[in-house]
């Protein structure tokens, strides 16, 4: 059941309601541009990175020429960060949890209140910079697959026939039931994708660098040496984890779940799974968003609110966001008896 | 030409076109506001809506490039040789 913006709000629809902040896409400047400088919130929080990083921002994502320069990493940060801020205003509503597929995973620690905006924003940038030299010689031959429509089972069963020629992979995202990412050697890609095709799956996009793989130890430890210049905080809201639906309550669980983003597969319909035990019946995605929120597991099993740039730019009453108040009980409902399916 | 069907299925899916622009044959779907999930649901409807089924080559991105070349997808498809 998905509600528009302006449908679930005109409606009161009550519940528990979850934020969550969608993995990275390519997204252009101009299409986010008016909101990142003229959103009161975006602006606040773009002074606020500027100082962080010592440059402007918002100029060097304009300029940047890669879809995932650093500068337009930090700025999908920003934007989603303001998103979720103005939206608990606008709509009104208190999140009890949050979560964050992916690249997600970082505005999700820092809403949380695990790590202050500033410090995510140079996290960020720094591990952006440790990835691009990581792969700029390691894996420089592996490519992220995404492809839709192939059932799980096929897919299976094409994954065994490269386990029996010997040909490496790795399953790096399962986005629903039939939609997954998968990591492998660019020299294999085209048979692979054949063998989707065979299934009467549709192959998406390939990816660099690649993503969410056990192979990619080294640069988990990388990571974690940056990491290590940064404190984490207790999260004040649950933040469920990507990787397996886990409610991380603590700020080593927070650590802990940003480094093993780059070693084990992100697992959504398991975090939608996660949410639900929660007692979650609402999810707004914060963000500008193609994938998470409209995936059927998880309109399925929400109301979903999109707070996207867009939606922000229209005019409404507005009540300014405080941050979350610290979790004082974790109880898991049962999913059965409390949320709608 | 393409019929009124398949301008408004395809329409419903390209939020960045304004409603009194007109569906040019090589307009850049994509572009338009037609992004992954959007081809997916697009592809679905399609095979319902004309009774056909995407397969082999035409499972791919380029099949959903442009109106004129997804219209003669399906064309192909509804053909009695298809």
């Amino acid at each position: 059941m998905t509600s528009s913006a302006d449908t679930a709000a005109a409606t009161g629809a009550a519940g528990r309601t979850a934020l969550v902040f969608p993995g990275m896409s390519a997204l252009k400047y101009a299409d986010v541009a008016r909101f990142m400088l003229t959103n009161p919130i975006a602006r606040r929080l773009r002074e606020e990175a500027d100082d962080a990083l010592g440059y402007c921002l918002a100029d060097h994502y304009r300029d940047a020429e890669e879809d995932y320069a650093e500068s337009a990493q930090a700025a999908f940060l920003l934007n989603c960060t303001a998103l979720a801020q103005w939206a608990v205003g606008a709509f009104g509503f208190t999140p009890v949890a949050c979560a964050g597929p992916s690249f997600g995973a970082k505005a999700a620690a820092c809403f949380s209140g695990a790590l202050g905006f500033a410090d995510t924003i140079r996290l960020t940038v720094e591990l952006a910079r440790c990835e691009q030299d990581y792969f700029r010689t390691e894996h420089t031959d592996v490519v992220t697959q995404s492809f839709v429509r192939t059932p799980e089972e096929g897919l299976r069963e094409l994954l065994a026939g490269m386990d029996a020629r010997g040909q490496w992979y790795e399953v790096s995202c399962h986005v629903d039931r039939d939609f997954f990412m998968v990591s492998l050697r660019e020299p294999g890609l085209d048979a692979f994708t054949a063998g989707i095709r065979a299934l009467g799956g549709l192959p998406l996009y390939a990816m660099r660098p690649p993503m969410h793989c056990a192979a990619f130890a080294p640069l988990r430890e990388r990571a974690a040496a940056v990491l290590d210049g940064f404190t984490f905080a207790d999260p004040a809201l649950p933040v469920v984890r990507d990787q397996d639906g886990a409610a991380v309550t603590t700020a080593a669980g927070v650590r802990e779940m940003l480094l093993d983003g780059f070693v084990r597969p992100v697992r959504w319909p398991d975090a939608v799974r996660g949410l639900r035990d929660l007692a979650v019946t609402r999810v707004c995605v914060a963000g500008p968003d193609t994938l998470w929120g409209r995936v059927p597991c998880t309109v399925e099993a929400f109301d979903v609110l999109a707070a996207s740039p867009r939606a922000a730019l229209r005019p409404r009453r507005y009540a300014p966001w405080a941050p979350p108040a610290p979790v004082t009980a974790l109880a898991p409902v049962s999913a059965a008896a409390s949320v709608k399916g | 030409m393409w019929d009124e069907e398949f301008e408004r299925i395809l329409r419903d899916r390209l939020p960045f076109l304004p409603p009194d622009e007109p569906l040019e044959a090589d307009l850049d779907l994509t572009a338009n506001g037609l992004d992954s999930m959007g081809i997916v649901d697009l592809m679905v409807t399609l095979e319902r809506e004309y009774d056909v089924r995407f397969g082999g080559d035409l499972l791919s991105l380029e099949t959903f490039s442009t109106p004129a070349v997804l219209w003669k997808t399906v064309t192909a498809l509804t053909s009695p040789a298809a």
